[in-house]
This record gives structure tokens, C-alpha cells and sequence, in this order.
């Protein structure tokens, strides 16, 4: 039987339903990786030091700049351009998880936040680049090697916060204790994930929810946090979101909905 | 070559904001942060991530290409002579 | 929050006092920097130099980084509505780059022995000044791209002059920030020329924009020379190469055309080609408004100053955290300062 996978030099067209099913999954990263971005990018000219502003902007960046990667395999797929997607689908259609969509917080819950977050995408690019759908595992080699800084920066700050002060401790263990039960909502299942377990697309989220564990559970430890017993919050990957991501979207969408032009 | 300085509390910290302050544009090699007693350099294996963004940021370029420079394999940690300051 | 210097760099220490600014040592000494100058060559942070050139270096760099700092506010503001992701993108690098050419100021005003935290301090009591052209406020996406082209195009006029500057430290990055400076006005530019060129809705807000921008754009170049009082000692020194009326002609006349050949208007209407001279004649701005504004009294001078205000005071706890651990860290041993090198 011939291999439902196209050679790394063929179209990326996938048969159904495992079209569908690669695309959800696609979805829920672009939507993670471009309402994260924006959130982060919400910082910039108003960042604690002068230096972290600038890294700031380049982590926006490059979340952004991710999530116009995935989309674009999206629409190779047959989904609509990244800005369709971006611009024009309300909250019900966001396959996001809801950490993301949480307001920016103090500096705590954003480096919390993002540590959370880039170790989650470790892991899940990590997996992805032994994808057997040749496009994914090259899109995610090369994701991945952006997160080394991310991975960098997120554990610098998280290690010099999580103890330096009684202050910095107290926010940044409120910062864990919001954030924790959302970022299990990474790891939500996203339609379609038995068959492309099957298919060899990527392994069962709850292997890759333990390896993230074993990644984050020692360096904030090493940071005095306690790790919070939560039930994660689910919802996001099929369009359950917080009251946030309607406001999120209100700015986000704004100008672009406003009917006053087409292109910009 | 470019120097500078940075506000930062310690030298890991220092690399990680000098970073993207002096080589978000990539044509870096090397970062270094030189203390009074040690030399903090970021780690050889990480260069090549670290200095070459793997996805195109052409938009922030005034040709609209990234400058294509391969990033060279770090200098020893210790035992090379500082550059001139500028 | 320790600094790390530059290797190699010692950082005058202001004496308690400066020594005398005249009689024969100083007289000598002073026809020898300007001869220096005169040379071209260029005066680095060990060497000599009248405390007046210190204090002008100083006025004008903190100056300098102070609205690079502020002026990520009236474009940021339009970060999260960037109507495309690749506008967006742009925009982000776009402010990013503006702080880290106040960066790389502070860093250049540091030289002359001035600290960070004192300079930031001046300018969050409201003792320091910056441009003027930031305490407009951005209504529209469209102001974006008013900015992008003639604030961006204004400062590039700037800042070539100022990279021909005598300071070594100052003219150095100012090089740097032109680089930078071209990628923005070429983003800048092509947003302008997306709205101009659009539909009849986006003409009339980038024309409304133009209309807001105009004028402040040709601020930026600071009072007319018969009322800059800095101006001769600058130039003097080689800390301006060229005055503030030659740039203002300078950026209208490359910039005019540009917008008039979209078929937008500026709104002058004393405007006109001259083509005896080859410059566009054109009129001042409102210079009773320039000074209200520089003093504070713009329509978003107390606006900026609070968002500056508000994120330094809710950044302090991070500071504060950042300085405990390096203290932490030293523990005895060296003297907290580090230098940071490129290759």
C-alpha cells in the first residue's frame, strides 16, 4: 500500500481525514503562538529594565513569526491566508489554549507564563520534528532552534525572581498558582489527536504533558515555587475561552475589521 | 565588532539582554561579557541558534534580507585576547 | 543595578569640582582639543575637554535617548491594532529598535559621567527635556505611518549630521542608529504609500495624519537659529555639523515631494518649489507652540510622562529582585562590573 505520506519534495496535500486532523493541531499552535505573541508584544515601552523591553520584543517577535509559520503550512492545507486567520475568526473559531489569552499580568505572571510556554513548545517541537508528515518535522527543526533563547531567557528570569526578595517570590508564586492550571491546557487533546497518534504525526499529549513536567517541576523547585495541585483548565482547543480573548481579539481585530480597507 | 554595555545584575543575565540589544540582527559570532575576574561567553553549541534566526526576519531589514553571514564556532572561553575597546 | 562598561573604558569620575575653565593651562589646553577638532579627529571619553563641552554632550545625548525611550509610546500604543501580522512584525521591531537606540544614548551619555538611574530620574521628575514631536498624540493607525515616514525621515536628516559629530562614543552610534534608521523609513514609507494608495477611507486618514505631522516633523530640528542659544558652541565643537534652519530645508525638501507626488497635501500653503534656489520655500512651524510644548504643556506631555512613570514604578520590585541576587552572586569577589563584546 503506498504511503500516505508525500515525499519530502512532493505538494503537501494530505488525504482526508488525516488532513483535518494535522490541521487542527496546526491550528491550536498558531493560535497559541500568535495571541501569545501578542501578548507579549503588549510590554514593549513599558518593560521593568531597558534590556528586557528589547528581549521582549524579540520573543513577541519570533511567537508571531511562529505562528505565521503554521498557519502557512495551514493554508497549504487549504485553510485561509494567516491574516483570514488572524483577523477574521472570532473567539469560538480560536483553538488556543486559554493561558495564552490571559492579560499580560505583572512581570511575574509574563515570565511565568512564558517559561511555561516555551517549555512546552520544546517538547512539542522536539516530538514534531520526528513527525512522519516530512513538512511538520522541518518546520518544527527549525522553530525549534529559536526556542534555545527562549529557553535561555525564560529560565534566567524564572531562577532570579522566583527567590531574590520576599517580593519577588510572593508575585512570582501567584504568577504560578494562576497560570499552572491554564498551562495544563496545553495539553488539552486537540480533535483529532487519536489519529494522528496513529498516524505518526505526533505522540498522545499526555506523554508529551510528562515530559514537560519533568523539564519545569525541577527549575521551579530550583527557584523556591511551589508547584500548585490544580485541575487543569480545559476548554481552549475546542473554542471555550475566557471572557479575555474577546477582549484580546476587540484590540487585535480592530483595525483590520473596521472596513476601512482591505489591504495595509 | 561592536561593544557596549548593558544594565544587568550578573553575566548570564547580561548575555541574554545583550543579546537582542546588540545582535538581533544577527552578524554575530560571538557575545562575550567581560567581568573584572571571569569571561562569561555563551556556549559554543548554542551559537548557531542563538546568532542565526532560523526564520526569516526579513521585515526588519532596510534591503528586506537578512544578512547572510555564517556564524563561526565560539573561541575558546578563556585564553583569547579581549578586542579593542571602540 | 550594576553596570557593565566596556573593557578597557574607564569611566571618568566627575571631580568634586571641575577644574578652572580659564587662565593660561586651560586656555592651552582648550586650542588644543580644538585644533583636534578642527583635524577631525575625534575626542574619546579619557581625553580632554572643557566641562562645557561635557555639559552640551551631555544636555543633548540624555535629550536624545530620553525620546527614543518616549517615543516608543505613540507608536506602541498601535501594536496590538496592527491591522496585518506582517504589519504588526514591523511595527514591534520598529519600537524595539527606538529602545535600544536610547540604549545605546544612555550608554554614549555614560561616558561623560553621567549614570542611567540619574538621567532617567531627571526625566521622570519632569527636569529633562526630549522631542517635542512625542507628546503629539497618535489617534489613528494612519499616524503610524506619518510617523514612519516623516518623523523617521526628519530624524534620519538628524542623525547623518550627528554621525559626522566630534564625540567619538556619540558619532559612533549614531552610525549605528542610521542603519537601523533606514530600515524604518522604508517600512514606513511603504505603509504611507498602502494607505495613500488605498481606498478613499484610508486616503483621508492618512491625508488627516499628514495634516497632524507635518509641522511637528519640522520641529524636530529644534528653534530656528536666530533663537537656539546652543547652536554656535555646537558648532563650534563639532557636536552639530549643520544648524537647525539647513536641516529643516534639508527634510522639506526631499520630503515634500514625496508626499505631494501621492497626490496628498501638506498643509502649507506657502509651500512651493523655488526653482531659482532648488529649495522648497516653506513656512515655520508655530515656534509659541514649540516652547509650550517643549515645557510640557503638549497635549500628550503628561500622558507619556505617566505610562514612563507607571512602568518604572511597577518595574521596581523587578530592579529591586534583579539587584538582590547579584548581590548574591558577587558575594566578595570583583567588583560587579562587565563589559559586553561582539564579534
Amino acid at each position: 500500500m503506498a504511503s500516505p505520506f508525500p515525499k519530502p519534495n512532493e505538494t503537501v496535500a494530505l488525504p482526508d481525514p488525516l488532513r483535518e486532523a494535522v490541521g487542527q493541531l496546526l491550528l491550536a499552535m498558531a493560535d497559541d503562538e500568535v495571541l501569545l505573541g501578542h501578548r507579549d508584544s503588549e510590554w514593549v515601552g513599558h518593560a521593568p529594565i531597558l534590556e528586557a523591553d528589547i528581549a521582549m520584543a524579540s520573543i513577541a517577535q519570533d511567537e508571531i513569526g511562529h505562528a505565521v509559520l503554521w498557519y502557512s503550512l495551514l493554508q497549504e492545507l487549504g485553510w485561509p491566508d494567516p491574516d483570514r486567520m488572524a483577523y477574521f475568526r472570532d473567539p469560538p473559531e480560536f483553538r488556543n489554549a486559554t493561558l495564552v489569552e490571559l492579560p499580560k499580568g505583572d512581570w511575574a505572571f509574563t515570565i511565568i507564563r512564558q517559561f511555561l510556554f516555551d517549555f512546552a513548545e520544546k517538547v512539542r517541537l522536539e516530538a514534531l520534528m520526528a513527525s512522519a508528515w516530512t513538512p511538520l518535522a522541518a518546520a518544527a527543526a527549525k522553530v525549534r532552534r529559536e526556542e534555545t533563547y527562549h529557553l535561555m531567557h525564560s529560565r534566567a528570569w524564572v531562577l532570579r525572581l522566583g527567590d531574590a526578595t520576599e517580593e519577588s517570590h510572593r508575585r512570582m508564586q501567584a504568577a504560578l498558582e494562576q497560570a499552572w492550571p491554564h498551562a495544563l491546557g496545553l495539553f488539552e487533546p486537540t480533535p483529532g489527536e487519536i489519529l494522528r497518534v496513529e498516524a505518526g504525526i505526533q505522540p498522545p499529549e499526555a506523554e508529551l504533558r510528562a515530559r514537560w513536567e519533568a523539564e519545569v517541576r525541577p527549575i521551579l523547585e530550583a527557584a523556591s515555587l511551589r508547584i500548585p495541585e490544580a485541575e487543569p483548565v480545559y476548554g481552549g482547543r475546542l473554542g471555550r475561552h475566557t471572557e479575555h480573548l474577546a477582549a484580546l481579539l476587540a484590540d487585535f481585530q480592530g483595525v483590520a475589521r473596521s472596513g476601512l480597507g482591505e489591504t495595509w | 565588532m561592536h561593544v557596549g554595555a548593558v544594565h544587568a545584575p550578573d553575566p548570564e543575565m547580561a548575555l541574554i539582554l545583550a543579546k537582542e540589544q546588540f545582535a538581533r540582527r544577527g552578524r554575530c559570532v560571538s557575545l562575550w561579557v567581560v567581568p573584572a575576574e571571569a569571561i562569561y561567553a555563551s556556549r559554543a553549541e548554542e551559537a548557531e541558534e542563538l546568532f542565526a534566526s532560523a526564520l526569516e526576519k526579513e521585515y526588519r531589514e532596510p534591503r528586506g534580507f537578512r544578512v547572510a553571514e555564517r556564524v563561526r564556532r565560539w573561541m575558546e572561553r578563556h585564553g583569547q585576547s579581549l578586542p579593542e575597546a571602540e | 543595578m550594576l553596570t557593565y562598561r566596556i573593557h578597557g573604558h574607564t569611566v571618568p569620575v566627575p571631580e568634586q569640582a571641575p577644574p578652572p575653565q580659564e587662565g593660561p593651562e586651560y586656555e592651552a589646553r582648550l586650542a588644543e582639543f580644538e585644533a583636534r577638532i578642527a583635524r577631525g579627529e575625534k575626542i574619546e571619553p579619557t581625553d580632554w575637554m572643557p566641562e562645557e563641552y561635557r555639559r552640551q554632550l551631555i544636555r543633548m545625548i540624555s535629550q536624545h535617548a530620553h525620546s527614543e525611550i518616549v517615543g516608543m509610546l505613540p507608536e506602541g500604543k498601535w501594536i496590538p491594532h496592527a491591522p496585518t501580522l506582517r504589519r504588526k512584525l514591523i511595527l514591534i521591531a520598529k519600537v524595539q529598535d527606538e529602545g535600544g537606540h536610547g540604549q545605546l544614548l544612555y550608554r554614549a551619555a555614560e561616558t561623560l559621567g553621567i549614570t542611567r538611574e540619574e538621567m532617567v530620574e531627571a526625566l521622570l521628575a519632569g527636569k529633562a527635556k526630549y522631542s517635542v514631536v512625542f507628546n503629539y498624540p497618535t489617534p489613528t493607525w494612519a499616524d503610524v505611518a506619518a510617523i514612519g515616514l516623516l518623523i523617521d525621515g526628519a530624524a534620519v536628516v538628524n542623525q547623518l549630521m550627528l554621525a559626522q559629530g566630534s564625540y567619538g562614543p556619540y558619532a559612533r552610534a549614531m552610525k549605528r542608529i542610521c542603519y537601523e534608521e533606514s530600515f524604518h523609513i522604508k517600512q514606513g514609507y511603504d505603509a504611507f504609500v498602502a494607505l495613500a494608495t488605498g481606498t478613499p477611507a484610508q486616503r483621508q486618514m492618512i491625508q488627516e495624519a499628514v495634516n497632524r505631522w507635518w509641522y511637528p516633523a519640522l520641529m524636530l530640528f529644534g528653534p530656528p537659529d536666530r533663537d537656539s542659544v546652543h547652536t554656535p558652541t555646537l558648532l563650534r565643537w563639532r557636536i552639530k555639523t549643520k544648524t537647525n534652519d539647513e536641516l529643516r530645508q534639508e527634510f522639506v525638501d526631499q520630503y515634500a515631494p514625496m508626499v505631494l507626488r501621492l497626490g496628498l497635501t501638506i498643509p502649507d500653503p506657502n509651500l512651493r518649489y523655488d526653482p531659482e534656489t532648488g529649495h522648497w520655500r516653506f513656512s515655520e512651524p508655530d515656534w509659541d507652540e514649540f516652547w509650550r510644548v517643549i515645557k510640557g504643556d503638549g497635549p500628550c506631555n503628561a500622558e507619556r510622562m505617566a505610562a514612563r512613570r507607571r512602568a518604572h514604578e511597577e518595574g521596581r520590585w523587578v530592579r529591586e529582585a534583579l539587584a538582590a541576587k547579584a548581590v548574591q552572586r558577587i558575594n566578595g569577589g570583583g567588583d560587579g562590573r562587565y563589559a559586553v563584546a561582539g564579534l
